[in-house]
């Protein structure tokens, strides 16, 4: 199954995904509704994009109470709008914290790799985000291990 | 000859059972469920009463998938009794159903407070569906609805309620609300978040009776003030259903007694769900969680075992989460543990607030509270559950967290928490696709 392959040493914080990944979902640009996220680390000089690794157990399938999360043809597990009532038990469920929930619609959401092809990976400009048939990993955890600390140690944290 | 499955009970844990009977066995076997009503999802029952959804939309599975599952349906009978030595089930009409091995999930059944009046007309639990029908039928706009009890039941259904147009009060016997889902200082914030949309709460109010008033009823109170109201809802608790196993030989404490792969002292008698007495994954002691999260996690591991295949449960962590007003509330794991380490971050300006609980550097419990339009208050549900599911070790990222409690997606992905959690599976394997099921023939 091709994947997110996240580099984070190559992300610049532009967030053109957000917005690529946005338009793609719900035919706005608006990055609060992107399921990629990126975030912040060592005070604002890097920064690393952030979604759903599409995990073996689907924790937000498994626990919908109505069947509303399936597997799409990319392998993706993706929400089926007209199913889901908003219970919000997928949210909770998903131990990543990658399952979002829309006020306006009432329904969950997130990343269903596009159905196969992500806008995500189109619209990095540095190859952040591939598209790649990997196995998911852990992508961001050195990363951040070795960015966090430097913080902790810039703010005189122990 | 065929393995004959008796699945008692058309519940979260039941449906969850057969269906993973159904993906795991070799050979074909019986499945044969008995369940007092046709299986539907009280999860959908808030979006039933609030007309979001149709009624035929709570259902979980209709008669035609039960019978491509190859599931013979008893529906709108119960079991009476269980004679464990002869394996044989009696039902409440006297049918009697033989079994090689069966499952108890037979869940819960609302209480209401033991007041005169508790049963009088216009006075309504919310519990199955036939509660919420009549519930429906009597909330009009403008109708002054009183919910006795201020737990989780109450609020999931408190939307739903002023979605309707009805004028809500919520009373509630304990000194506040949400006593056991969050703890003083997010009940107090969920309090004043209420009070400012408009729902009247009185704490501290020991209902003594209810009266008929005219068309309306009239609820008294130990200490004064009497409630009028159009419709009251008693959401006062709920009581798993377990008499029918009197003399059955199943040894039960709070629930029935279960090992790790959620069989009962007699070996081919499972049970899951409201139900079980199984194992919590944070104090690795029996118990009784009676949430979605649980049922459905027990049903698959008994589902299962039942097929053949031997799948150890680690234990099933508390979750909860309600949405009131659009304010995001949840909690986790032993989030009341006193012996436990908190670091706690309120910001009354934002309604936000956080508490973790630590043992060690690992964290074992969570509460947080934060408005559901603030995108991140939701990762940070799921980010704080994958730290107590996972139980990973915090390191120096907790002194992180004790500065800022409200980082909690740094601290989580920098501790490697994603790394312990992808080779994670309840059943030992990838989960399937609702429908992708395959069916015994």
């Amino acid at each position: 199954m091709k994947v997110l392959k996240l580099t984070p040493e190559r992300c610049t914080g532009c967030l053109r995904c957000e917005i690529a990944c946005s338009y793609m979902q719900t035919a706005t640009y608006q990055p609060a509704k992107s399921v990629i996220r990126v975030s912040p680390f060592e005070g604002h000089t890097s920064y690393a994009p952030y979604t759903c690794t599409q995990c073996a157990e689907g924790w937000c399938m498994t626990a919908c109470p109505v069947g509303a999360i399936t597997i799409n043809v990319a392998g993706a597990k993706d929400v089926v709008d007209d199913k889901c009532v908003g219970c919000k038990l997928c949210t909770i469920a998903c131990p990543y914290g990658t399952m979002f929930y829309d006020t306006s619609t009432r329904k969950a959401f997130k990343c269903n790799l596009c159905g196969g092809d992500p806008a995500c990976a189109h619209a990095c400009p540095t190859a952040a985000i591939e598209y790649a048939d990997v196995v998911t990993q852990d992508w961001l955890g050195d990363f951040a291990a070795e960015r966090v600390t430097h913080m902790l140690a810039v703010n005189g944290g122990r | 000859m065929p393995t004959r499955h008796l699945i008692i009970g058309g519940g979260t844990a039941g449906m969850n059972a057969m269906r993973t009977i159904r993906e795991e066995e070799r050979e074909p076997s019986e499945i044969t469920l008995v369940s007092a009503e046709r299986p539907y999802s009280r999860m959908v029952l808030p979006y039933y009463l609030d007309r979001s959804v149709a009624e035929s939309h709570v259902f979980t599975a209709t008669g035609i998938q039960l019978g491509q599952w190859k599931v013979k349906a008893l529906l709108g009978r119960r079991a009476a009794a269980l004679d464990t030595k002869a394996n044989v089930c009696t039902l409440d009409d006297g049918t009697k159903v033989e079994y090689d091995d069966c499952l108890i999930a037979t869940g819960s059944t609302a209480v209401r407070a033991p007041v005169p009046g508790a049963d009088g007309r216009g006075v309504h639990s919310f519990w199955t569906l036939d509660d919420a029908r009549a519930v429906i039928d009597e909330i009009k706009p403008g109708s002054q609805v009183v919910m006795v009890g201020a737990g989780f039941i109450s609020f999931t259904i408190l939307n739903s309620i002023l979605s309707l147009g009805a004028k809500l009060t919520i009373v509630e016997v304990a000194p506040r609300i949400l006593p056991r889902m969050v703890d003083a200082t997010g009940g107090e914030l969920v309090e004043a978040w209420l009070k400012a949309h408009g729902v009247a709460i009185r704490a501290n109010a020991k209902l003594t009776k209810i009266e008929d008033a005219k068309d309306r009823k009239r609820l008294k109170f130990a200490s004064g003030g009497d409630l009028t109201a159009d419709v009251v809802i008693m959401a006062t608790g709920i009581r798993n259903n377990l008499e029918w196993l009197k003399g059955s030989g199943i040894v039960i404490d709070k629930g029935v007694v279960v090992d790790e792969r959620l069989r009962s002292n007699v070996p081919n008698v499972y049970a899951a769900g409201d139900s079980a007495q199984g194992k919590d994954l944070i104090s690795g002691q029996g118990a009784i969680h009676a949430i979605e999260p649980t049922a459905q996690e027990h049903g698959r591991i008994a589902g299962a075992n039942m097929a053949g295949k031997s799948v150890a449960y680690r234990g099933s962590l508390i979750i909860n989460i309600v949405e009131v007003c659009h304010l995001d509330v949840a909690s986790f794991g032993a989030w009341d543990d006193g012996k436990a380490e908190p670091i706690s971050g309120l910001k009354k300006d934002r309604n936000a607030y956080r508490k973790l609980l630590f043992t060690g550097d690992r964290m074992t419990g969570a509460i947080i509270i934060g408005r559901s339009n603030d995108i991140w208050t939701t990762n940070d549900v799921g980010m704080l559950k994958g730290l107590v599911q996972t139980g990973t070790p915090l390191g120096r990222f907790k002194e992180h967290l004790r500065k800022n409690p409200f980082d909690i997606k740094t601290a989580f992905i920098a501790a490697k928490t994603t790394r312990t959690l992808l080779p994670e599976t309840v059943l030992g394997r990838p989960s399937m696709a609702p429908g992708d099921s395959p069916v015994a023939v």
